[in-house]
C-alpha cells in the first residue's frame, strides 16, 4: 500500500466470493470492481476498453446479474458473489467452444464482456430466441464488428445446454 | 578477375500459375479459431495485461491547448511525491538527438520509413524537404504542441497507475499560447495562423500534387453531358479497443519489449536505431492486440515509437519494467484520425453511360488521399486530371485508418452514382460500360490475363449477377425518391463498386520446425489483429505437409528472427502466405528425404521408414508418410522423423526450413493489373421526420481470389459492414471550433455501431484465382469498411431523390437533403 493510501486513509477489507473462490482484500474508496478483478487479483479476462460505461468489455456477472465492473466502486461489493470470464473455462461452459468455432471473435479483446453477458442471459433464459440474444448484447461494443457471429454462437451454445439436461 | 556485381530482381507479377484443384484444409469451412478459446475465455493476454514483477507504471504529460508552446515547467512538486521514482522532462539530455520520424503529424512513407522512400515515389512533390520531414514530429516530448492532447513536456514513472496519474496534476507548466487553424481551407488562406511554424514556416501546404492522364478538357468536350459536384468527408477515428501501453525491461546490455502494435518488429527498429541498440539485444514479445485497424498499431507515431522511448529511457535508468499506458482519452487524442477532405467534381460522359473524363480537386488535413487512384486503377475512362493539396492543422495525428484507400474508395462510388443518377441509368450498367484498368478496356484487361497464366474471368460482371439476385435488385431499384414504404419510411436501395485489394507488396519471412513427435511449429512474428492469421498459416502448413491441422501451431507472439507483414487477411496474406506455403514444401521435401535416406553413424547404418523408396515415391496425408503405389506401407510422420533423431534425447527439432519472400514494390509498378473486382448493395430506410437512416441489409460480393478460411473472409465482410455504415452515418471526431478541443473522446460521444444498427448482411465470395498472392488470394480486411460507405450513401439517395453528399450522413443532413428534394419537385412521391 502506498503512503498516499495510508494518509487518506478510507481504505477497507472487504470480502468477495469470486468464481467459487474466497478473497479478501483491503480496497480503497476509489477503486474499481474492474481495477481490482483485473489489476489485483490477476483475472485480467475482465477487460478495460472505455472505463467509461459504454461499451460492456468489462462485465462481470455479480449476484447473477451482467454488471459493468468499471462503473462499480468495489467498496461496496462486501460479501458479494462475482464470476469472471475465466470461470466459464473451468466450467467448461459451451459458449467457450460454440464461439471459437463461429468464429465470434477477431481481435477478441471485447469477446469475455460479451461472452460473460451472454452466461448471464443463458443462466436467466435457456432458451433465447434472435430478439432476445439481441436484446442482451445490445450494450456491448465490438469494434471488429462481430455482432452476428455471437447471435448464432450462443443459439448454439443455447442447444448445447438444453441437450445435456 | 573482374567479378560481376548481381542484381536482385524482384518480379512483380510474381503469383501462382497453378491454382491447385481441390484442398482437403485450405477453403475448408467448419474450421475453429485456433486462438478462439483462449479469446473467449478471457485467458489470451493483450498488453495492456501484462505485469512484470518491480514494474513501475508509467504516464505523459499532455497539451490543454492545441497550439502552444512550454515557455517553463516546474516539476519539482511532481518528484517529491512519494511513489514517484522518476520525471523525465523534455530538457532532459536524453532526449536530445532523439527526434520522431515524422510521421505523426504529417503522412506515411512505406511500410517503413526509415529510408525515406516516399509511398508513391516519384509522383508526388513534397512542399518541405526530406529532411524537414524526417524531422517533422518534433522530439519525444517536445516543448510544443500541434494539437489538444499532444504528449509533451513530461513523463512520470510511479509505483501505481493512480501516483502516476496524481504526479502529473502537480506539474507546473507556463503556456504560452499560439494561434491555431483546424480546417484544411481555412489553413490554406492567405494570411491563416502556421499550424506547426516548426516544419513549415512560410505556409500551411505539406504536399501538392498533379496528376494527369489523357486530356480532360478534350473528354468534357466530346460529353454528351458534363457534371460538377462537390463532396466532403469529415474525419472518423480508430476508437480502437484496447488502449495503448507497452511494456519495456532494460536488463545489463539486453532489452525485452513486450509491444501493442502491428508492425511490431518496425517499432523494434526505429527503438534499436534511437536508442544505438543491435537489433540482437533486443527481444520482442508481441501479445494478442486490441483492434488497431493501421491507425493505431502504426510504428512511427508517438504512441508507438515515442512511448518505446520513454519506456526504455526511464527502464534503463531506474532498472525496472516500465509501463506507459494511455487511457481512453489518451487513446482517442492519439490514435489516427482519416483525413477532413474537401472535394470538387467535374465529369463527362456520354448518354450510354460511358465516362469521358473525370476532374478532381481535392484539398485534404495531413495525410489526406488523393481521390483518383481507383478511376487509374480499375476503370477505361481515358482522361484523368486530379489537382491535390494536404495542408497542416492542428489536430490530432492522422495515418491510415482501415485504409489508405477510403478517399479513393468514396471518390470512384460518388462519380458512379451521380452519373448513373443523372442518366436515370441503373449502376449496375454503368459500372461495367466502365470497368476496365489503366484507360483500357476489359479486352485488353483479358488479353493481359491470358498472357500471364491468369484465369480469364470476368469478376465485376460476376460479382455484381451474385448481389443482384442476393438483394433482388431488378425488382427492388426503383427511381429516386419514389418509394414510400407503409410504415411512412423511405425506401432506398444502393449499388457501389470497386476492385479488390490485390495489391499488397512487400517482404515476408517464416521457419516450419517439425519436432521429434512429428508436430510442426511455424515460427515468425506477427502481431494477431484478429485476422485469424494463426489458423489461416497452420491451415496452409498442414496442407502443403500433409499434416493434420492440430499437429500445426503458430508461434507467432515471439521475435525469433522471422517477421510476416502485420495484419493479415487485411491483404498481407498474399505476402504471408508464400512464405508460410514455400517453407512447408520444402519441409515436406525433408521429411521424405529423412523416410527414405539411411542414417550413418560412424560404423553403424541405420535404415529410414522407406529404405527401398525415393522420397518421390511417398507422399503424406493425415500425418501418415505412405507409399503412393501402395497406401497400406505406412510410417506416422512422428516415427519417421524420431528414426532421423537416431530416438536421442528426443527434444532435438531434426526438421527445419524457412522461407523469404519479396512481394514486388509499393505502387511503383506498372502492367501490374488489378483482375479481382467487388460489388455491395445496401437497402435502407429513411424517415422523414426526423433524417435517420436505418440501414435493412448489405450485401457484400469480394472476388477474393481463393478463400483460405472462408468464415475469415466472411467475418471481415460483415465486420466491415458495421465500421463502413458507422463511417457513412455517424462516426466523426468532433473539435471545438475555437478552442480545437475535442469534444467527444470517449465512446460514449463517439459512436460506433453496435448489434441493432443493420438488420442483415449478406456475405458472398467469388474465387477466381485472379490475385497476385499463393494460391491466387488476394486481401479482404481493409476494403468493406472502406467502400461501404459508398454504398450507404448511394442508397440514401434513391430514398430521397437528393444527395447528401457530407459524410458523415447524420439526421441533420438527411433532412436538410430532403426538404431540399421537396422544394425541387414538391413532394417525395
Amino acid at each position: 500500500m502506498t503512503e498516499k493510501c495510508q494518509q487518506d486513509g478510507g481504505e477497507k477489507k472487504i470480502s468477495m466470493k469470486i468464481n467459487n473462490q474466497e478473497y479478501n482484500i483491503v480496497v480503497e474508496p476509489h477503486w474499481t470492481l474492474r481495477e481490482v478483478i483485473h489489476d489485483k487479483l490477476g483475472l485480467t479476462g475482465t477487460k478495460e476498453m472505455c472505463d467509461h460505461g459504454a461499451c460492456g468489455s468489462c462485465t462481470v456477472i455479480m449476484e447473477g446479474r451482467p454488471i459493468l465492473s468499471c462503473m462499480t466502486l468495489a467498496i461496496e461489493c462486501g460479501g458479494k458473489v462475482i464470476e469472471t470470464v475465466e470461470n466459464l473455462d473451468i466450467e467448461k461452459h459451451p459458449l467457450v467452444e460454440t464461439y471459437a468455432n463461429n468464429h465470434a471473435m477477431q481481435c477478441g479483446y471485447c469477446t469475455p464482456g460479451f461472452v460473460m453477458t451472454a452466461k448471464a442471459l443463458l443462466d436467466r433464459n435457456p432458451n433465447p430466441d434472435e430478439e432476445a440474444i439481441k436484446d442482451a448484447l445490445e450494450g456491448n461494443i465490438c469494434r471488429c464488428g462481430t455482432y452476428p457471429a455471437h447471435v448464432v454462437a450462443i443459439l448454439e451454445a443455447s442447444t448445447k445446454l438444453e441437450g445435456g439436461k | 578477375m573482374n567479378k560481376k556485381l548481381g542484381i536482385m530482381e524482384i518480379e512483380p507479377l510474381v503469383r501462382d500459375r497453378y491454382i491447385q484443384e481441390e484442398f482437403s484444409i485450405i477453403g475448408k469451412r467448419g474450421i475453429a479459431r485456433m486462438c478462439g478459446k483462449e479469446k473467449a475465455s478471457g485467458r489470451a493476454e493483450y498488453t495492456r495485461d501484462v505485469k512484470l514483477p518491480g514494474m513501475l507504471y508509467c504516464r505523459i504529460l499532455s497539451s490543454p491547448y492545441a497550439h502552444a508552446r512550454i515557455k517553463s515547467i516546474n516539476t519539482e512538486k511532481a518528484e517529491a511525491l512519494p511513489g514517484v521514482r522518476a520525471v523525465l522532462r523534455y530538457d532532459d539530455p536524453e532526449l536530445q538527438g532523439k527526434e520522431l520520424f515524422g510521421l505523426e503529424t504529417k503522412f506515411n512513407a512505406g511500410h517503413l520509413a526509415t529510408d525515406g522512400q516516399a509511398f508513391y515515389h516519384g509522383k508526388e512533390e513534397l512542399a518541405v524537404t526530406l529532411e524537414q520531414w524526417k524531422q517533422g514530429a518534433g522530439r519525444i516530448l517536445d516543448g510544443v504542441a500541434w494539437w489538444e492532447g499532444h504528449p509533451v513536456g513530461a513523463a512520470v514513472a510511479a509505483d501505481t497507475p493512480e501516483l502516476a496519474e496524481e504526479a502529473l496534476t502537480l506539474i507546473e507548466v507556463e503556456w504560452e499560447e499560439l494561434p491555431l487553424v483546424l480546417n484544411p481551407l481555412d489553413a490554406l488562406k492567405p494570411g491563416a495562423p502556421l499550424a506547426a511554424p516548426e516544419i513549415n514556416s512560410k505556409n500551411n501546404i505539406i504536399r501538392k500534387l498533379k496528376i494527369e492522364h489523357g486530356d480532360v478538357e478534350k473528354g468534357f468536350k466530346e460529353a454528351d453531358k458534363v457534371i460538377k459536384f462537390d463532396a466532403r468527408r469529415r474525419p472518423y477515428t480508430v476508437a480502437e479497443a484496447e488502449p495503448i501501453s507497452d511494456v519495456i525491461l532494460w536488463r545489463g546490455d539486453n532489452v525485452e519489449i513486450w509491444a501493442h502494435q502491428q508492425q511490431a518488429y518496425d517499432g523494434k527498429m526505429l527503438f534499436a536505431l534511437k536508442m544505438g541498440l543491435p537489433l540482437n539485444k533486443i527481444k520482442l514479445h508481441v501479445p494478442y492486440q486490441g483492434s488497431q485497424f493501421g491507425g493505431g498499431g502504426n510504428p512511427m507515431m508517438h504512441h508507438t515509437h515515442g512511448v518505446h522511448m520513454i519506456s526504455g529511457i526511464l527502464s534503463k535508468r531506474l532498472g525496472r519494467p516500465i509501463k506507459t499506458f494511455y487511457d481512453r482519452r489518451d487513446t482517442f487524442y492519439n490514435l489516427s484520425q482519416d483525413a477532413d477532405c474537401h472535394t470538387s467534381f467535374k465529369v463527362g460522359f456520354n448518354n450510354d453511360g460511358t465516362i469521358t473524363a473525370v476532374k478532381i480537386d481535392n484539398i485534404c488535413a495531413k495525410m489526406g488521399q488523393y481521390g483518383i487512384d481507383h478511376f487509374e486503377e480499375n476503370t477505361r475512362i481515358p482522361n484523368l486530371a486530379l489537382n491535390y493539396l494536404e495542408a497542416q492543422i492542428n489536430v490530432a495525428p492522422a495515418y491510415w485508418f482501415r485504409c489508405e484507400q477510403n478517399h479513393n474508395a468514396l471518390c470512384l462510388s460518388l462519380v458512379f452514382e451521380h452519373v448513373a443518377a443523372e442518366l436515370g441509368m441503373d449502376p449496375t450498367i454503368v459500372a461495367l460500360k466502365n470497368d476496365g484498368v489503366e484507360g483500357k478496356d476489359m479486352e485488353y484487361l483479358s488479353k493481359f490475363k491470358k498472357e500471364h497464366g491468369f484465369p480469364d474471368r470476368d469478376s465485376l460482371r460476376e460479382c455484381i449477377e451474385l448481389g443482384k439476385k442476393a438483394i433482388d435488385w431488378d425488382n427492388k431499384w426503383h427511381k429516386p425518391g419514389t418509394k414510400v414504404l407503409p410504415n411512412g419510411k423511405l425506401h432506398g436501395i444502393g449499388f457501389t463498386w470497386t476492385h479488390e485489394w490485390d495489391d499488397t507488396r512487400g517482404v515476408a519471412c517464416a521457419g516450419v520446425l517439425m519436432h521429434c513427435d512429428g508436430t510442426v511449429d511455424i515460427l515468425s512474428q506477427k502481431s494477431d489483429d484478429g485476422l485469424n492469421a494463426m489458423t489461416t498459416h497452420c491451415q496452409i502448413v498442414a496442407e502443403e505437409m500433409g499434416l493434420k491441422l492440430e499437429d500445426v501451431n503458430f508461434r507467432m507472439f515471439e521475435e525469433v528472427g522471422f517477421q510476416m507483414m502485420t495484419p493479415d487477411g487485411s491483404c498481407n496474406l498474399a505476402v504471408d502466405a508464400y512464405v508460410t506455403r514455400n517453407a512447408a514444401r520444402k519441409a515436406k521435401q525433408k521429411l521424405l528425404e529423412y523416410a527414405t535416406t539411411p542414417i550413418k553413424l560412424i560404423d553403424i547404418e541405420y535404415p529410414p521408414a522407406f529404405p527401398n523408396n525415393y522420397p518421390d515415391d511417398l507422399d503424406v496425408k493425415d500425418s501418415i508418410v505412405f507409399l503412393k503405389s501402395d497406401p497400406s506401407k505406412n510410417v506416422p510422420v512422428a516415427e519417421v522423423v524420431k528414426r532421423a533423431t537416431l530416438n536421442q534425447g528426443g527434444t532435438r527439432a531434426p526438421l527445419f526450413t524457412w522461407s523469404w519472400h519479396r512481394q514486388g514494390r509499393y505502387g511503383t509498378e506498372k502492367g501490374r493489373h488489378r483482375m479481382c473486382r467487388q460489388a455491395y448493395f445496401a437497402e435502407v430506410e429513411v424517415d422523414p421526420g426526423t433524417g435517420g437512416v436505418e440501414v435493412k441489409k448489405i450485401v457484400n460480393v469480394n472476388d477474393v481470389g481463393k478463400a483460405i478460411s472462408p468464415e475469415t473472409c466472411e467475418g471481415q465482410q460483415y465486420g466491415g459492414d458495421y465500421m463502413g455504415t458507422g463511417r457513412a452515418l455517424a462516426e466523426e471526431v468532433i473539435y471545438d471550433p475555437k478552442t480545437g478541443v475535442r469534444l467527444n473522446a470517449n465512446l460514449l460521444d463517439y459512436k460506433v455501431w453496435t448489434m441493432r444498427d443493420i438488420d442483415t448482411t449478406v456475405n458472398l465470395l467469388v474465387e477466381t484465382g485472379m490475385g497476385y498472392g499463393a494460391y491466387g488470394l488476394n486481401g479482404i480486411g481493409e476494403c468493406i469498411a472502406t467502400v461501404v460507405p459508398g454504398v450507404i450513401g448511394a442508397a440514401i439517395y434513391n430514398a430521397i431523390g437528393e444527395w447528401v453528399d457530407d459524410h458523415p450522413m447524420t439526421p441533420d443532413k438527411v433532412l436538410k437533403a430532403i426538404s431540399k428534394a421537396k422544394a425541387k419537385r414538391g413532394g417525395l412521391r
